[in-house]
């Protein structure tokens, strides 16, 4: 297991490096951001005074060289726009997108377990049909009219809840509910799949030729061997949601990663550009790991 | 279960209880983006500006955007001293928010720290570009301000600058300390800021106890706000949101939208082509269709509230045959008419701006103009719009949008007119004496001469394709005694703002 462990963290380092070297390269491919900064009316002056001030005049490798330096000291820069460290702008951001993906993972993981479950057991049942009616919004609904239509109709005409926001639990409930139904539908019809498959094999019948009734067998022998691919998944849309949600961060004026990341490439702040990808690589990276570890307890055939 | 059932409920009406707990003198602001910095130095960007300015941070004189006159705020009065200089008496019994008294020191300091180059402020850029300023301490109350080259107008470029502690240090602040009649007391980052009414304030105490200002970037959502009652003013909304006469306020933004003619080069150096351009465009068609019915046709790059408007100036009618006799007439002169136009917009510019750019070619088209539309983010178009331009460049015609909403033309005519202006499509000697004339000029003078250089700019060397002038939209909850204005396109005054 540790050697295991060691091989991944290399592999791992290995491919942050290569991607910190082509997001700095190609981040100032996109040009010099003291236009952005700047007021269209700023003097000459004021832009050569802006680029000196920020090392913007030295040539790419020099800059990177800085960059290279100052992160073997774990400083990540400061950020242009914000005038403070780059890491904290992240870091500050990052929490609320953790907080808000892993909520929204964990209802979803549950819901759709049971539910792809209890579908799976009575095919074309009414579980069946309504795991499939989820599925169908989750795949064709956009995730920003679902938000618009939500506050219209749970905020502005029913009044039940805030529009935005995170000041209460209740702020909450919208944007965990509009992120929850696409990977919910996801997640239901491979949790479907997998049991279908794994309901229909020969331990299930020895089971039920012995007798055992349904509940037993539906969530402790057969879930537990369709459980791989559905954690795959789990994981896949844990990782998206980890690198930002943006629209719903936008909607709901949640003060995520993604909604950071996207402002950062338009304004060319480039520290934070950098150090939201490593945030967000590293978290993806301690994710797949425990992600590994799963496997391992699901399936003692696996061993690392 | 029980247990659980009653802590639902318990949360559910705590929630719920929060907005009716509030003071009823307490409002919440939505703004559209969240603020990067909160540093008074930066307060001439808009957000900053409506949570700092004249709330926080005040400056020495202040401008009535409305009607273009300068009034006393940390300065009680300012005279000419000749050579550039002017001595402000500053108000006495003044104090910032830390406890601290308010003298000559703190404004030397406020000055130094704004134009300072480790800084890189906003207010320096924008406002104090190309001069030297030099504060002189003369006793606590009083201070010599000299302007190098002279600026007639220097009381009113005071109105644009913030006055901080002379403690502040000279790097962004987080925590700005001012003499306003509000202070910061809170600050959540991505969350909100909360500004408290602060009872030492030396000057009327306003009728807001409390403002807490939130971000939302949808626009839906910020309108959505004010309705349910979770915000009190939302200043920025988009159009098609703003449909309830009872709350929804189109007011003038100071923004005026234009087409900035390359005149130096062919077939755009010909008047008569120039003319054509304007003839071509409709400008009545647009408004109430792709620009708000309320925006008003323009003939001057500043707003009418702007010192020297010459009301004598009439917009370009819409006249497509007589465009297309100019370029006749400019063709059988052997000018290139037909050479292709390059037309450039800025994506996100101002809503609907690629339909308008789009009308534009068509209409420019129809009287005989080959024109090529091409729409560039805004970095790229800050390129083409501003000096050095490239030298091997074509005939172009750049779409942008100018803000002036400091009362006096200094502010737009050197940068979009002067030869060396940074965004001039122009170069006229003539033009650039009136300029520096009117620049140097004071009072009634001053604006006459103003007035003159806009004739010239609109009807003589027909520079530009003036559009309109452009209004905001703003929702404001109908238990506040407040009508959005000009003003509150940069700032956002609570003082202002009273209870039904």
């Amino acid at each position: 297991m540790r050697q295991f462990l060691a091989r991944r963290a290399v592999a791992s380092l290995v491919s942050l490096a290569f991607l910190v070297i082509a997001v700095f390269f190609l981040s100032r491919l996109t040009g010099d951001p003291t236009d952005l900064y700047l007021p269209v009316d700023a003097s000459l002056e004021a832009r050569e005074q802006f680029r000196q001030l920020h090392g913007l005049n030295d040539p790419l490798i020099v800059q990177f060289w800085h960059y290279l330096k100052d992160l073997a000291v774990l400083d990540f820069g400061e950020s242009i726009r914000r005038a403070r460290p780059a890491l904290d702008v992240v870091l500050e951001a990052f929490q609320w997108t953790l907080a808000l993906a892993l909520s929204t993972m964990a209802l979803v993981t549950v819901s759709a377990i049971v539910m792809g479950a209890l579908a799976a057991f009575h095919v074309g049942g009414v579980f069946d049909r309504i795991a499939t009616f989820f599925s169908l919004i989750g795949a064709s609904a956009p995730d920003f009219w679902i938000a618009i239509v939500a506050i219209v109709v749970f905020s502005v005409q029913l009044g039940w809840l805030p529009t935005s926001g995170t000041g209460t639990p209740l702020h909450w409930v919208l944007p965990i509910a509009v992120l929850f139904i696409r990977p919910f539908g996801l997640i239901l019809q491979v949790v479907r799949g997998s049991m279908i498959t794994a309901l229909g094999s020969a331990y299930v019948k020895t089971a039920r030729a012995k007798g055992v009734a349904a509940r037993p067998i539906i969530f402790v022998h057969a879930l537990r061997n369709a459980m791989l691919p559905v954690i795959t998944v789990i994981g896949d849309q844990l990782a998206g949601m980890l690198n930002g949600v943006v629209i719903v961060e936008t909607v709901f004026g949640f003060p995520g990663i993604g909604k950071l990341m996207i402002d950062s490439i338009l304004q060319r702040d480039f520290s934070v550009i950098l150090a939201s990808i490593i945030v967000t690589a590293m978290a993806i990276f301690i994710m797949n790991l425990l992600i590994d570890m799963a496997y391992a307890v699901l399936d003692p055939r696996i061993r690392y | 279960m029980k247990l659980s059932v009653y802590l639902g409920a318990s949360l559910i009406s705590l929630a719920a209880a929060v907005p009716a707990l509030a003071a009823n003198t307490d409002i919440t602001i939505v703004l559209n983006e969240e603020l990067e910095v909160l540093e008074p130095c930066m307060t001439s960007q808009s957000n900053i500006g409506r949570v700092l300015l004249q709330n926080v941070s005040e400056t020495m004189t202040e401008l009535n955007p409305t009607n273009g006159e300068l009034m006393p705020r940390l300065a009680e009065s300012w005279e000419d001293q000749g050579n550039g200089t002017w001595r402000f008496h500053l108000r006495d019994g003044v104090t910032f928010s830390d406890g601290t008294g308010f003298d000559a020191e703190d404004v030397k300091h406020s000055i130094e720290r704004t134009l300072s180059p480790d800084l890189t402020c906003e207010i320096g850029a924008k406002f104090f570009g190309g001069m030297k300023i030099t504060p002189t301490v003369v006793d606590a109350h009083t201070i010599d301000i000299t302007a190098d080259p002279a600026q007639p107008i220097l009381p009113l470029l005071m109105s644009t600058l913030t006055i901080v502690p002379a403690e502040t240090p000279m790097e962004f602040t987080r925590d700005p300390v001012g003499t306003g009649p509000y202070k910061l007391t809170e600050y959540n980052v991505g969350q909100n800021i909360i500004l408290d009414r602060r009872d030492d304030y030396w000057g009327t105490a306003p009728a807001v106890s409390k403002a807490t200002y939130v971000f939302r970037t949808d626009d839906a959502v910020r309108a959505a706000m004010v309705a349910t009652g979770e915000a009190d003013i939302a200043p920025l909304i988009n159009q098609i949101d703003a449909t309830n006469p009872k709350t929804d306020f189109a007011y003038p933004n100071s923004e005026t939208t234009y087409l900035r003619i390359d005149s130096a080069i062919p077939p755009l150096n010909d008047v008569r082509v120039r003319k054509a351009l304007n003839l071509a465009v409709d400008r009545e068609a647009f408004l109430g269709t792709l620009i708000p019915e309320d925006a008003k046709i323009a003939t001057h790059m500043v707003p009418p509230s702007t010192l020297g408007w010459n009301a004598d100036l009439k917009a370009w009618p819409y006249d497509p045959e007589e465009a297309k006799k100019l370029l006749a007439e400019a063709k059988a002169d052997g000018v290139t008419v037909d050479t292709q136009i390059e037309l450039i917009g800025r994506t996100g510019n101002f809503p609907n701006v690629t339909e308008v750019m789009e009308a534009l070619q068509q209409m420019f088209s129809d009287v005989g103009f080959n024109t090529k539309l091409q729409m560039y983010e805004v970095a790229e178009w800050v390129k083409l719009y501003s000096k050095p331009f490239a030298e091997d460049r074509g005939p172009r015609i750049v779409e942008a949008m100018h803000d002036n909403n400091r009362g006096d033309p200094v502010f737009s005519m050197y940068f979009k007119y002067a030869c060396d202006g940074l965004q001039s499509g122009v170069c006229d000697h003539e033009l650039d004496s009136m300029i520096a004339e009117a620049t140097a000029a004071t009072g009634d003078e001053r604006a006459q001469k103003w007035s003159e250089i806009f004739k010239m700019v609109h009807e003589d060397l027909v520079a530009d394709v003036f559009l309109f002038h452009m209004v905001g939209f703003s929702r404001v909850s109908e238990r506040l005694d407040f009508t959005p204005t000009i003003a509150t396109n940069s700032e956002l005054q609570l003082s202002q703002i009273g209870f039904k």
